[in-house]
Order: structure tokens, then C-alpha cells, then sequence
């Protein structure tokens, strides 16, 4: 304890990531029904995070070398569970996203949740998210990672099921939860398996060890695929995707901070964590690569035909961490970790942008919100376009140089068909996302003023403290997306401190430059990336913004396709049908029957055995008395006869 | 000598077979008086073989308290109960021959553990048969026995009272 | 007669037949005789120990005194039970004595 107070580094980092769960302990026993005092405790704790977070990011930023705190948490025999906080520039980045993502969702929060009823359970929850998300970037073994992980799920499903009167809500929070727990069975027995293997969960004696091919490759292969389960599971990839787009039942700041920005990138950030273990097994990587394009592709057709606005972000969310699995598994850690950075950003944005509007006109299909009048609202749709852009992969926006990164990366692999992929991706990106904008933009018929009885209310409320609790957060989150594009070599250089200083050694030929591409040179990628995003965006305006445009898109001369990507791909249908033959229709039928007859049949059993025995022995009290006395008599002359005869 | 010895043997014989006599009758024939009459005269055969046994005093006491109490409370007890005349069904074989397993199994029993035993005689005989000596013992060394079994026999009665008492008020 | 075995094995007779009349007779009092027998039988084994084996003779007969005594108190007892029987049962047939039965 006196060491925790000595070391400013050690309390930045113990004070800020355990202050938002006291502060969840605290509102769920004490404020509840106070829900000023339960946002602004909530608040408080997340400020102390961020603070807490820069104060690490500046004071450790150009550390020799990783830091790392940890102390004995329990121990059998030679296995040491240590439990501890591992600060190198990688966990000092992502604590400074999630802190900042999080501050500004809670003060977006303070607008758009206001006078909702569970106004303080909301900030519990979000501060219980808060700290086990701050936790897990900060792990130092892989159980205490998977701990949190397994935390910050938790809380995912408390806020997916928010509104949980509401069916679709609750039944959405289960699927999340189960979803993510089938990837984590995955997860955990990976980690079993290297412990098995390995002896040790510590993640920088994991990777160096990696490096130093002190483990087995069959070893590595095996545990690697088994972890990637978890991210599978977490991030949303193929095939337990279809639980993303279903937790955009919870309020629009949840999806903001969990479903786009962080909780989902906890796969991501739990690859590239353990990068050099994973970029040793080949196979591993080529399956993740397999799977993340998989993702990328499926979810961008699902958003090109959905008309709800936060669903067509969310599958975007969902394809752009296809893009970033598949930008680490192509061996591009920088490129991959930067991705994730720019997506925080600009997905966060344009989660709350869309949630601004959904408050003002209390509806999700972006038809309704076009026809409404939706682009009279100055701030959300400027930041929106702004989100977009980024999105989109235009420059100057931080998307631009974060997707040229990943393309570059792709292009680095001997088979170009990755790279190509990567590029159709990036065209659907651009188009689904510019039909959004469009579509509210450029509404078809021209705007109708929509009768609102509060139209008085809400035009005082334009320039009310909720409307600029909401406005500020997107304001700051897009001029984050117009700068952050321009740190990326600083970036770089920061987080390949993180190679240079620590002891294992990459493969060389897994690390791909910027633009050092093999067989491509910087300018025809460049051309070749820009042009996909700016031909997605010119066919959005051509079937939607243009006047006397249709306004079906291309899919909608074929309807076959249409229903395909509508119903997800059939996945929902493939899983319903999984779980009624083989859980409901298996497991839980063996395990009735069990319970039924053999459980409460061995009871039933035994007392009728006992019964019967009783019955039997009743024979013998025949109430005479003579019976008795001949009994009595046989059995001592025999006596007799016996011992003394 | 030969000819009083003889004698002594066939009357020894004779009150055997009356007291065996006697026990067949009480326990066999279905009348209940024949019963009483038949344990009156083995009870009988019974004095007689305390006679043989050397004690005229308990001899006595046996025709005394065996046959003239006890035997003459039981034909009172027979003449205020039912007769049994009126209810007689067959009797059980199995229960019949089960009775007489055990009586015989018993039977061989002490028999064979009788014949078994080596039956050692006390070192030192006393010969003092006389009334006295029973009389004197009875109040010196088994003084606690003597007023125990008072005690009893007064228990005894009292409970026999108050047994027919209860039952006389609970009946119609 | 000056055999111990002799009387040994007349006591162990009329204690079989006391005993063949408890266990098969009906009658409450016929079975009361037959215990009287048995008591009898062994009243007689007690003074065929005291001719035989015993140290000191009185000592048999005041065992066989007191046991005399007893088999009074008993059949008194017994009798007045059978008493009470009769009155509730109406019959001293101990066949039909079977209320605990089962």
C-alpha cells in the first residue's frame, strides 16, 4: 500500500481504473433514485479515468521500454497467477481512446438520456463498463484480460437490455451475452491450453517467448485459433456477427461507446496485444485473414439495404473490424492499431450524430428523418458528413490515412486478391454510407414540415443545456476525426517503441511499411484506394442524391439478393434453427429426461423400494401372540443347540 | 434291602407317570375343566417328587399354594368366563405342528446340554433338612429376598384389584 | 431316582409339553395352565440342583419357596387380566386378540 502511494504512475493507474467501479458500487446502493447525484458521480470518476489516462500517456511517452506493475494474486505449486497493470505504448493508447470515447459519451449522455427513468442505472452501468474496459487494456496476464473481457460483456449486456421491458431489448442483451460467451468458451480453453502448455499467462512472457521460439509451433497454432475464438465471439466477426446489429436496441450512446468505439474493439486490441504470439503460427494468421474478410464483405451488403440508421453503422462497425482483423492478420500491427484509433473516433461520431437525430424525431428509419426535415439540424449533419468522409476513406480525414494503411498493408501479400477485396470493401463502404447521407440529405419529395405540437419546445430546446451536451461531444469528436489523421507518423513511431525496446524480435517479413509494398509501389495504391471510395460515393449520389433518382439502388432490381442481404446472410435463421435441433431439441431433452427419470426416478424408486420392503416386513406383525412366543422359542432352542450342543 | 429299594423305584415310577399323566391332560384336551384337573394332579405328581427330593416342607407348600390356591382361582376364572364350547373351529395343523417342533426341538435341546454337563457335586455337604433351618434363614441371610417377595405379593394383589376394577367400569 | 439326569429330564419334559400347550392352545386360561406348568417344571429343576449339587440344602427351598410365591402373584395377575380381556373382547379366544396387527 505504501508503494501504491509513493509511485505516481502506479496510483494514476490503480486510482483511475478502479474509481468508475466504485463509482458503479456507489450509485446502485446508495443514488438510485437520485439521478443528478448518480450522473455526477459517474462523471467524476470518468474524468478522474481520463485524467489519469493522459497524465500515463504523457508522463510514459517516450519510456524506455514497457512498465509493469504486478503482485501475486494466487499460486499452486510452480504457476504463479500474478495480477498487475503492463504500461507500454499500445495499453497507454487505448486507455487514453476509451477514456476519452467515454468521458464524452457520458457527457452526450447527460442530453439524450435525460428524464429517462433509469437515468442512474444507465451511469452505473456505463461506469461499470467504464473500469473493466480501463482494466483490460491495462492487463498484464491473459487471465486478468479475460476477466475484464469477460466484465466488460457483462456490462455490454446490461446496457444492450436497457429498455428492458421492451422484448426485442432483452431478448437482443441475452443474444449479445450468449454470443459472446460461445467465442470466450473458445478463449478459455485457448488459455488453458497454453497454460497447459506454457505455465505462464503473463503477456510479455508470452510474446517474447513467442519470439524466442521457446514454444512449440503446434502449441501456438492450436492456442491461437482457439483464442481467436474470443475475438471471433467479441468483435464480431463471421460467423457470430448477427449480435451487433441487434444491440442497437440499447440507447444510442451505448452504441456509441461499446458497439462501435471500444467494447467491440477489445478483439482487436486482444490481437494486436498478443501479436507477436499470434504472427508466429502462419496458419493462424492466414485463417484470421480468411475470417476478417469474410466479415468485411458480408456485413458492408447487409448495410446496403437497410434503411435503419443505426443498423447501417453498426454493420459498418462490423465490417471495419473485419478490416482491421484483417489488417493484423496480414501482419500490419501498426496499421491495424490505427485503424482501430481513426474507427473510435469516427464511428463514435457518427453513432451520436444519428443519435441526435433519433432523439429530435423519435424514429430510426432514415426515410422518415430525411422527409423530416433531418438536415435542418446544422451541427449533427455537417459532423455526420464529416464521419462519413472519413468513413469513406477521403482525404483529409483520418480515415483516409488509416484505410491507405491497412490497404498498403494488404497489398504486401503475395496473393493480390486480399488486396482486391480490400478495395471492393472499401467501394460498398463508401457507397451504404453515402446512400445514409443522401437519403437525409436529399430527402426525395422535398421536406415536409412535420407537425410536432412541441415544435415550440423543441426550439427552445435547440439552444438548451441538452441540446449542447449532446452538440459538444460530436463537435470535439469531429474535429478529432479532421486532425488525427496528421499524427499518424508520430503514432507510429510512438507505438514502435513498443518493438524496438522489448525483447522479443518480430519476423521480419510480417511487418509491412507504409507504402514498402512488394510488387506495388505507394502511387498506384494510393490511386487505387482513393478512386474505390470516390466511385462508392459518386454511385450513392447517382441512385440516391441526384434529382428524379429512383432511390432503390442498383440491389433493387434484384430482389433474390435483396432478401439475402436483408436476412443477414440466413445466419439468424441458421443459428435459430442450430439452437432449436441441437440445444433445445438436444441437450435440453437429455437433460429433462435425466432429471425426470433417472433423477427423480432414482428418488421415486427408492421410496417405493423402501415401501415395498416395508410391506414385506409387515407380514411378520401378525398380531398373535403365539406366533411371537414360537418364534421366540425355535430360535433360542436352536441357540442352545448351536453354542452349547 | 432289594425288595424296599424296588418299592421305593416303582412308586418313584409311578408318581413320574401320574405327574406326566397330569401335564398331558392339562395341556392337551380341549375342556377347560379337564385342563384344570389334569395340572391339579401333576402338580400333585409334582409334591410327590419333592418328597423324593428330600423336602417334606416344600412338598407341602406345593399342595398348598400350587393346588389348593392357584388351581382352585383358575376353575373360579373358568366359571366366569364364557364356555368355549360354543366357539370351537378347527384348530390349525401348521399351528399345531409348529408347537410341537418347538416343544420338541426345546425338549432335545436341554436334554442333550444336560447330558452334555459334567454335573460337579459342592465339596462340602451340608445335611441340615429341617424346617428351622429354613425358617432360620429365611429371616437372618435372606431377610431382604423374604420382605421383597412380601412387597410383590402385595403389589400383586393390589394390581389384580385394580386390573378387574378398570375393566368392570369400561365394560357394559 | 438318586440320578441328577433323571430329574433333569422329567423337568425338560414337562417344560416341552408346558411349552407345546402355550403355543397352541386358544384358550387364555388353558395357556395360563400350561405356564403354570412350566413354572412347575422349573420349580423341580431348582430342587433337584439342591439334592444334588448344592452346598447348603436350605437354600434350594427357599429358592423354590419363592419362586412358588411368585407363580401365586402371577397367576393372580394373569387371571385378572383375562378378566378384563373377556370383558372387552367377549370371548378368551386369543385368536381373536389381533388389534396391533400389521
Amino acid at each position: 500500500m505504501g508503494e501504491l502511494l509513493k509511485d505516481p504512475i502506479l496510483l494514476a493507474a490503480a486510482v483511475g481504473t478502479t474509481l468508475p467501479f466504485l463509482a458503479m458500487a456507489v450509485i446502485l446502493i446508495f443514488t438510485r433514485h437520485n439521478p443528478g447525484v448518480s450522473s455526477r458521480i459517474s462523471l467524476v470518476s470518468i474524468a478522474t479515468a481520463l485524467i489519469s489516462s493522459l497524465f500515463l500517456f504523457i508522463r510514459l511517452y517516450g519510456a524506455h521500454g514497457p512498465l509493469q506493475y504486478q503482485t501475486v494474486w494466487f499460486s499452486s505449486g510452480n504457476l504463479h497467477i500474478t495480477f498487475g497493470y503492463y504500461l507500454d505504448p499500445l495499453s497507454l493508447l487505448m486507455l487514453a481512446i476509451v477514456a476519452i470515447v467515454a468521458t464524452l459519451v457520458q457527457i452526450y449522455s447527460l442530453g439524450y438520456m435525460a428524464g429517462d427513468p433509469g437515468f442512474s442505472r444507465y451511469y452505473a452501468f456505463q461506469s461499470l463498463f467504464a473500469g473493466a474496459m480501463m482494466n483490460m487494456v491495462i492487463a498484464g496476464t491473459m487471465l486478468q484480460l479475460f476477466i475484464f473481457w469477460e466484465l466488460v460483456g457483462l456490462a455490454s449486456y446490461f446496457l444492450i437490455g436497457f429498455y428492458y421491458e421492451k422484448w426485442s431489448a432483452s431478448q437482443a442483451g441475452k443474444k449479445a451475452f450468449v454470443m459472446n460467451r460461445v467465442g470466450d468458451v473458445g478463449f478459455f480453453l485457448g488459455l488453458i491450453v497454453l497454460l497447459l502448455g506454457f505455465g505462464n499467462l503473463g503477456i510479455p512472457e508470452l510474446n517474447s517467448a513467442a519470439g524466442t521460439h521457446a514454444l512449440s509451433q503446434h502449441l501456438i497454432t492450436v492456442s491461437a485459433l482457439l483464442i481467436f475464438c474470443g475475438v471471433i465471439g467479441k468483435s464480431a466477426q463471421f460467423p457470430l456477427l448477427t449480435w451487433l446489429p441487434d444491440a442497437m436496441e440499447g440507447p444510442t450512446p451505448v452504441s456509441a461507446l461499446l458497439h462501435s468505439a471500444t467494447m467491440v474493439a477489445a478483439g482487436v486490441y486482444m490481437f494486436s496485444r498478443i501479436f507477436p504470439f499470434f504472427s508466429a503460427s502462419p496458419e493462424a494468421m492466414t485463417v484470421a485473414l480468411a475470417i476478417g474478410t469474410v466479415t468485411m464483405l458480408l456485413s458492408s451488403t447487409m448495410a446496403m439495404v437497410t434503411f435503419d440508421l443505426k443498423q447501417v453503422w453498426a454493420y459498418s462497425t462490423v465490417s471495419q473490424l473485419g478490416l482491421m482483423v484483417m489488417a493484423l492478420a496480414a501482419g500490419g500491427y501498426f496499421s491495424g492499431v490505427f485503424h482501430l484509433t481513426t474507427h473510435a473516433g469516427f464511428k463514435a461520431l457518427l453513432f451520436l450524430c444519428s443519435g441526435i437525430f433519433i432523439h429530435e424525431y423519435h424514429t430510426n428509419d432514415m426515410r422518415v428523418i430525411g422527409k423530416q426535415g433531418g438536415r435542418k439540424l446544422l451541427i449533427p449533419m455537417i459532423c455526420m458528413i464529416i464521419g462519413a468522409l472519413a468513413l469513406a476513406g477521403v482525404y483529409p480525414l483520418s480515415g483516409f490515412y488509416s484505410k491507405e494503411a491497412v490497404l498498403g498493408t494488404l497489398a504486401g501479400l503475395p496473393n493480390k486478391t486480399w488486396l482486391f477485396a480490400g478495395l471492393i470493401g472499401a467501394f460498398l463502404t463508401a457507397y451504404y454510407s453515402f446512400r445514409l447521407i443522401f437519403f437525409i440529405l436529399l430527402p426525395k419529395d422535398g421536406v415536409e414540415e412535420h407537425v410536432d405540437p412541441q415544435a415550440h419546445e423543441h426550439k427552445e430546446e435547440h439552444h438548451g443545456s441538452v441540446f449542447w451536451a449532446m452538440a459538444v461531444p460530436v463537435m470535439i469528436l469531429a474535429g478529432l476525426t479532421l486532425v488525427l489523421g496528421h499524427v499518424e507518423h508520430p503514432l507510429e513511431s510512438f507505438l514502435a517503441g513498443n518493438a524496438e525496446h522489448s525483447a522479443h524480435v518480430l519476423p521480419v517479413g510480417h511487418i509491412v511499411e507504409n507504402g514498402h509494398s512488394a510488387g506495388m509501389s505507394h502511387e498506384i495504391l494510393l490511386i487505387l484506394g482513393v478512386s474505390a471510395g470516390l466511385l462508392g460515393i459518386f454511385l450513392a449520389w447517382f441512385e440516391f442524391g441526384r434529382k428524379g433518382s429512383s432511390r432503390t439502388g442498383f440491389l433493387g432490381s434484384f430482389p433474390s439478393l435483396w432478401r439475402l442481404f436483408d436476412s443477414r446472410w440466413f445466419l439468424d435463421a441458421f443459428f435459430r434453427k442450430a439452437l432449436d435441433r441441437f440445444v433445445y431439441g438436444g441437450f435440453t431433452t437429455v437433460f429433462t429426461k435425466n432429471d425426470r427419470r433417472i433423477i427423480d426416478g432414482g428418488i421415486d424408486g427408492i421410496c417405493y423400494f423402501t415401501e415395498a420392503v416395508g410391506r414385506l416386513f409387515s407380514f411378520l406383525q401378525s398380531g398373535m401372540l403365539q406366533y411371537n412366543l414360537l418364534i421366540m422359542t425355535l430360535a433360542a432352542g436352536a441357540a442352545i443347540l448351536y453354542f452349547l450342543v | 434291602m432289594d425288595s424296599l429299594t424296588a418299592l421305593a423305584q416303582a412308586a418313584f415310577w409311578i408318581t413320574v407317570g401320574f405327574t406326566v399323566a397330569g401335564a398331558a391332560i392339562a395341556v392337551f384336551p380341549r375342556n377347560i375343566l379337564y385342563n384344570v384337573l389334569g395340572l391339579a394332579l401333576a402338580l400333585s405328581g409334582i409334591a410327590g417328587l419333592y418328597l423324593f427330593l428330600g423336602s417334606f416342607f416344600i412338598a407341602m407348600m406345593q399342595l398348598l399354594i400350587y393346588v389348593g390356591a392357584i388351581c382352585i382361582a383358575i376353575v373360579f376364572a373358568i366359571m366366569l368366563s364364557r364356555p368355549l364350547h360354543l366357539e370351537a373351529p378347527q384348530r390349525a395343523v401348521p399351528k399345531i405342528a409348529m408347537a410341537f417342533t418347538a416343544g420338541a426341538v426345546f425338549f432335545v435341546a436341554l436334554t442333550s446340554l444336560a447330558g452334555r454337563t459334567n454335573w460337579v457335586p459342592a465339596k462340602a455337604r451340608g445335611s441340615d433338612w429341617s424346617i428351622e433351618a429354613i425358617g432360620h434363614a429365611l429371616l437372618t441371610r435372606y431377610e431382604l429376598v423374604f420382605e421383597v417377595i412380601s412387597l410383590v405379593l402385595l403389589v400383586a394383589i393390589i394390581g389384580a384389584i385394580v386390573t378387574a376394577g378398570f375393566s368392570r367400569r369400561s365394560s357394559s | 431316582m438318586n440320578n441328577l439326569n433323571t430329574y433333569l429330564i422329567i423337568s425338560a419334559f414337562l417344560f416341552s409339553l408346558g411349552l407345546i400347550g402355550v403355543l397352541q392352545r386358544r384358550n387364555l386360561i388353558g395357556m395360563l395352565i400350561s405356564i403354570e406348568l412350566m413354572l412347575n417344571a422349573a420349580n423341580l429343576n431348582f430342587m433337584a440342583f439342591n439334592r444334588f449339587l448344592s452346598p447348603d440344602p436350605v437354600v434350594g427351598q427357599i429358592m423354590a419357596l419363592f419362586v412358588m410365591g411368585l407363580a401365586a402373584a402371577e397367576a393372580a395377575i394373569g387371571l385378572s387380566i383375562i378378566l378384563a380381556l373377556f370383558r372387552k373382547m367377549h370371548s378368551i379366544n386369543i385368536e381373536r386378540a389381533q388389534k396391533l396387527k400389521g
